[in-house]
C-alpha cells in the first residue's frame, strides 16, 4: 500500500463495525432461481441464460442474459401480480426465495433495503411515450403510474410480507449493493427494523440495453443482464441469540468519491479502510469478487485498486459473477455478495474465508464491503 | 474520536433552487409573505393537458451557480442539487477546501431522478427508434448522479448516496445523515433533495384525479388536489459543538427522526402506522407531544392526505393538535425534494420566529373536525422551540424529521 493510501485510510473513524448475519439469501438469475444455480454456475463458469425477453422493441445487437423461468405465479400467488413490471417481479420472487430460506417467519419489525437506479427504466419511459403517442396526453393507464416510481418494487415487497420496518430504495447505481449494506447496518444500529431484507435488482429491457449499448460504457462482447439478489440480515448477536445460523457475516461496508483520474486510489483507500475497520488483515483475503468485469476502462481501474490495497497480486479467488449474469447495473453489488456464498456453499466452505466486494461508478462512487465465513473466529 | 451517537447535530447553512426563489433568503421570503408561485408549464409541451400548472423554476440558469462540473453533463435534477449545495454551504460562511478537506459527503433524496434526461431520450425512441437513442445523454440518467453531482461539484471524497424513497425522500436523508455526523462517521454532510418538473408524473397524476386545475389549497373544504413542481434544496448538518467553536449561525438543532412503513397499500396512506412514526419521532428526539409548536405538514392538497394527515396528528396530540401548515399551497409538490424544503422552511422558522403560512385557506374543512390550525394566509410572528417535518411517500414510506431552536 502506498504512503499516501495509508494516510487517507489512517484519517478515517475507527470506529468498530457491527457484524451483520446473513442468515439467508435469495437469488434469480440468468443461471436460474436460488443460491445453488448461481454459485454451482459461477463456480463452473457457466453462463447463464441468452434469450431476449418478447417485447415490441428489438434489442441491440449483442449478447445477452435474462432469467429463464421467474415462476412469479407460483411463488407470489396471482393476486394483483396484472400491473407489476418486471424490476418488482424480480425483486418479489427474490424475497419470497430469501424468506422461504429461513426456517422461521420475520416479523413486522422487519424492513427492506432495496437498491435501483432508475427503477423500472422501461416503465417510465414507457409511460412518457404514452403521454406522445396517445390522443390526448392524459390518457395514459393510470394502474401502471405506480411502477414509474422508483420505490415501487420495495413498496410492494413490504405489503405481500407485512414489513412495517424501514423501508428504503437506494438509487445507487453499481455502488447500491454496498450503499444498501450501509444503510442497512445504520438503521439496524437505530432500531428503525429488527431484520432486514437488503438487495438489489435489475430487470433486461430494450430500453436500458440500447443504453449500455450506445453509451460505450460496455466492452462489445459484455452481455447485458437482470436480475434480483436479496439478503436477510440482522446483527450478528441478535442471530446468535435467537440461534439463527449465519451463512456469513457482512463486516465493513465503505463509500467513498473520487474524481475519474483518481478511482483507483480513491477505491484502493475504501479498500484498506474496509479491511482496518473489519479487523482484516490484507492477507487474509482468500477471495475478491469483482464487479467491473465487462465495463470499459474500469475493470483495470478496480484490479489496480486491490492491487494497490492488497499489496500486489489478487488472492486465489476472484469471482466474476457477470460472466454468468451478464451486465446487472443497480443488483450488481449484491449479486457479487451473492456470488461469492455461492461458491463457498458449493465448495464447501465454512471456515477462513474473507471476501473484498469492490464497486465503482464511473461518476465517481467507489466502494467495498468485506465479508467472511460465519465460522471464522472473531 | 467520540462514542457513537453522542454529538449533537446542527444545520448551519441552507439552499434552494425553487418557485419561490433561489437561496434560502429568497426562498423565505416569499413563503412568509404567502405568495404562490406557481405558474402556467414552460418546461414542457402542455398542449392537449387539461391542467397546466405547476411549481416550475423558470430561468434556471445553471451556470451562474455551478463553478465545478459542466451543467450540460449533467441532468436537471443534479444541477438543482449541486446548486442547492453550492448555496447552502456559501451560507455556512464555510470554505471549499474546510470542507472538502473533512470527512464531508451528501445524502439526496428524489422521486423520479433524472426524469427530464429520460424524456429528452424518450422523444428521440418516439422520433427514431431506440437505435437513435445520444449515447452520452444515456449517462445522465441515473438518479445517483444527483448525489454525484454535488460531491463533484464541491470536491467531496466521502459517501455520495442518493435515496428514492419518493416524496418522503429528504426527511430520509435528513434522518441519515443526521446519524452519519452524530455517530462520527462524518464531519459534514449535506442533504437534500431534487427533482425536475415530468410529463409523464404530469399525466399521471391528472389520471388519478389527484391533480389541481391552478391553486393548490390543503386543509380548505374547496381543495383540488396537488400541483407538481420541481426544485432542489439542501442543507450543512455538521456536529453542534464544531458550529459552535466555529462561530457558526446555527438554524436549527436535528433532535431525532423515525422512518416507518404502512406495509397496506401503494397509494393510501394509513394514519396509525403515521402516528407511530410520529410517536417514534418524538422518542428518537427525547420530546413528548406537549413540546411540539408546529408541523409543517405534508399537506399535499388532497381530501386524502389531508383527512389522513389530521388523523394522525389527533391520534398523537388528541385535541391540542399544534398549528399545522404546508407550503405546497405556494410551491407545488416537489416530490423527492418536498421535505427537504419543509425542513428549511422549519430551521428558518426557529431562527427568524414564525410559523410558515398555507396560502389560500379560506374555509378550513369542517370535516377535519375541530381544532386544526392552518396558519392560514400569511406567516405568524411566533417562538417556536421544537418543530416537526412530515414527509410521506407513494409505497407508505413515511419519515419524520425534528428541529429544535439553537440554545
Amino acid at each position: 500500500m502506498s504512503t499516501a493510501i495509508a494516510e487517507a485510510a489512517a484519517d478515517r473513524p475507527t470506529l468498530a463495525v457491527l457484524p451483520l448475519a446473513v442468515t439467508a439469501v435469495g437469488v434469480a438469475t440468468p443461471a436460474g432461481l436460488g443460491l445453488e444455480a448461481l454459485g454451482r454456475a459461477v463456480a463452473e463458469g457457466l453462463t447463464g441464460h441468452p434469450e431476449a425477453l418478447p417485447g415490441d422493441e428489438t434489442p441491440p445487437p449483442r449478447p445477452v442474459r435474462t432469467v429463464p423461468d421467474l415462476r412469479t405465479e407460483e411463488l407470489i400467488g396471482r393476486k394483483g401480480v396484472r400491473h407489476l413490471d418486471r424490476t418488482t417481479r424480480l425483486g418479489l420472487v427474490a424475497c419470497r426465495l430469501a424468506l422461504d430460506a429461513q426456517p422461521d417467519p420475520v416479523g413486522e419489525r422487519t424492513g427492506v433495503v432495496l437498491g435501483t437506479s432508475t427503477g423500472s427504466i422501461r416503465s417510465s419511459s414507457e409511460y412518457s411515450m404514452e403521454t406522445l403517442r396517445q390522443e390526448r396526453p392524459y390518457l395514459v393507464n393510470p394502474s401502471l403510474f405506480p411502477n414509474t416510481v422508483m420505490n415501487c418494487a420495495a413498496g410492494q415487497i413490504a405489503i405481500r410480507h407485512g414489513l412495517r420496518g424501514v423501508n428504503a430504495t437506494l438509487a445507487g447505481g453499481h455502488l447500491a449493493g454496498v450503499q444498501a449494506l450501509r444503510y442497512a447496518r445504520n438503521a439496524l444500529r437505530q432500531g428503525h427494523a429488527d431484520r432486514l431484507l437488503v438487495g438489489g435488482v435489475e430487470e433486461f429491457s430494450p430500453q436500458g440495453a440500447w443504453g449500455w449499448h450506445l453509451s460505450g460504457a460496455l466492452d462489445p462482447q459484455a452481455p447485458v443482464g437482470e436480475g434480483a439478489a436479496v439478503l436477510v440480515v440482522e446483527p450478528q448477536d441478535a442471530a446468535l441469540a435467537a440461534g439463527r445460523t449465519a451463512l456469513a457475516r457482512v463486516l465493513a461496508c465503505e463509500t467513498g468519491f473520487a474524481p475519474r483520474e483518481r478511482l483507483a486510489e480513491g477505491l484502493a483507500s475504501v479498500i484498506a479502510a474496509a479491511l482496518r475497520r473489519s479487523g482484516k488483515d490484507p492477507a487474509e483475503v482468500t477471495t475478491v469478487s469483482l464487479g467491473c468485469t465487462g465495463r470499459t476502462g474500469l475493470d483495470r481501474v478496480e484490479e489496480s485498486a486491490l492491487g494497490l490495497a492488497l499489496g500486489g497480486a489478487l488472492p486465489g479467488q476472484v469471482v466474476r459473477v457477470k460472466e454468468t449474469v451478464g451486465e446487472c447495473f443497480s443488483a450488481d453489488g449484491v449479486l457479487q455478495i451473492a456470488a461469492v456464498l455461492g461458491v463457498w456453499q458449493h465448495e464447501g466452505r465454512t471456515h477462513g474465508g474473507t471476501a473484498v466486494v469492490t464497486s465503482v461508478s464511473g461518476d465517481g462512487l467507489v466502494g467495498c464491503a468485506v465479508l467472511d465465513t460465519a465460522g471464522s473466529p472473531g | 474520536m467520540p462514542e457513537p451517537g453522542t454529538r449533537r447535530v446542527a444545520i448551519t447553512g441552507l439552499g434552494a433552487v425553487s418557485s419561490a426563489g433561489i437561496g434560502a433568503a429568497e426562498f423565505t421570503a416569499s413563503i412568509r409573505a404567502g405568495r404562490r408561485t406557481t405558474s402556467p408549464i414552460s418546461g414542457f409541451d402542455t398542449t392537449g393537458f387539461p391542467h397546466t400548472h405547476a411549481g416550475e423554476v423558470h430561468d434556471f440558469d445553471p451556470a451562474a451557480w455551478l463553478r465545478r462540473i459542466e451543467p450540460a453533463r449533467w441532468g436537471r435534477s443534479s444541477q438543482f442539487a449541486a446548486s442547492a449545495a453550492r448555496l447552502a454551504v456559501a451560507d455556512a460562511d464555510l470554505t471549499e477546501s474546510a470542507l472538502a478537506g473533512a470527512r464531508s459527503g451528501s445524502v439526496m433524496g428524489t422521486t423520479s431522478g433524472e426524469s427530464a434526461v429520460i424524456e429528452e431520450l424518450v422523444s428521440a425512441w418516439a422520433a427514431d427508434g431506440l437505435k437513435s437513442l445520444d449515447g452520452s445523454r444515456v449517462g445522465a440518467v441515473p438518479a445517483g448522479r444527483i448525489a454525484a453531482a454535488v460531491n463533484s461539484e464541491l470536491g467531496l471524497s466521502g459517501e455520495a448516496l442518493t435515496l428514492a424513497t419518493a416524496c418522503s425522500a429528504s426527511n430520509y436523508a435528513l434522518g441519515y445523515a443526521y446519524d452519519m455526523v452524530a455517530s462520527g462517521e462524518a464531519d459534514y454532510m449535506l442533504a437534500g433533495g431534487a427533482d425536475s418538473l415530468n410529463r409523464w408524473a404530469h399525466a399521471g397524476f391528472y389520471r388519478l384525479g389527484a391533480l389541481a386545475e391552478e391553486i393548490c389549497r390543503p386543509f380548505d373544504a374547496d381543495r383540488a388536489g396537488i400541483l407538481t413542481a420541481e426544485g432542489g434544496v439542501a442543507l450543512l448538518v455538521e456536529p453542534y459543538d464544531r458550529a459552535v467553536a466555529r462561530g457558526a449561525r446555527i438554524y436549527a438543532e436535528v433532535l431525532g427522526y423515525s422512518v416507518n412503513c404502512d406495509a397496506e397499500h401503494m397509494v393510501h396512506p394509513d394514519p396509525g402506522s403515521i402516528a407511530s412514526c410520529i410517536r417514534a419521532a418524538h422518542r428518537s428526539a427525547g420530546v413528548t407531544p406537549e413540546d411540539i409548536d408546529y408541523i409543517c405538514a405534508h399537506g399535499t392538497g388532497t381530501r386524502t392526505n389531508d383527512a389522513t394527515e389530521v388523523a394522525a396528528a389527533r391520534e398523537v396530540f388528541g385535541d391540542r393538535i399544534p398549528p399545522i401548515s404546508s407550503i405546497k399551497s405556494m410551491i407545488g409538490h416537489t416530490m423527492g425534494a418536498a421535505s427537504g424544503f419543509g425542513a428549511l422552511i422549519c430551521c428558518m422558522a426557529l431562527y427568524e420566529g414564525f410559523l410558515p403560512p398555507t396560502a389560500g385557506v379560506e374555509n378550513v374543512d369542517p370535516a377535519l373536525g375541530a381544532g386544526v390550525d392552518p396558519v392560514a394566509g400569511v406567516a405568524r410572528p411566533a417562538s417556536p422551540r421544537v418543530v416537526q417535518n412530515h414527509g410521506f411517500a407513494f409505497g407508505g414510506n413515511n419519515a419524520i424529521t425534528i428541529l429544535g431552536r439553537a440554545s
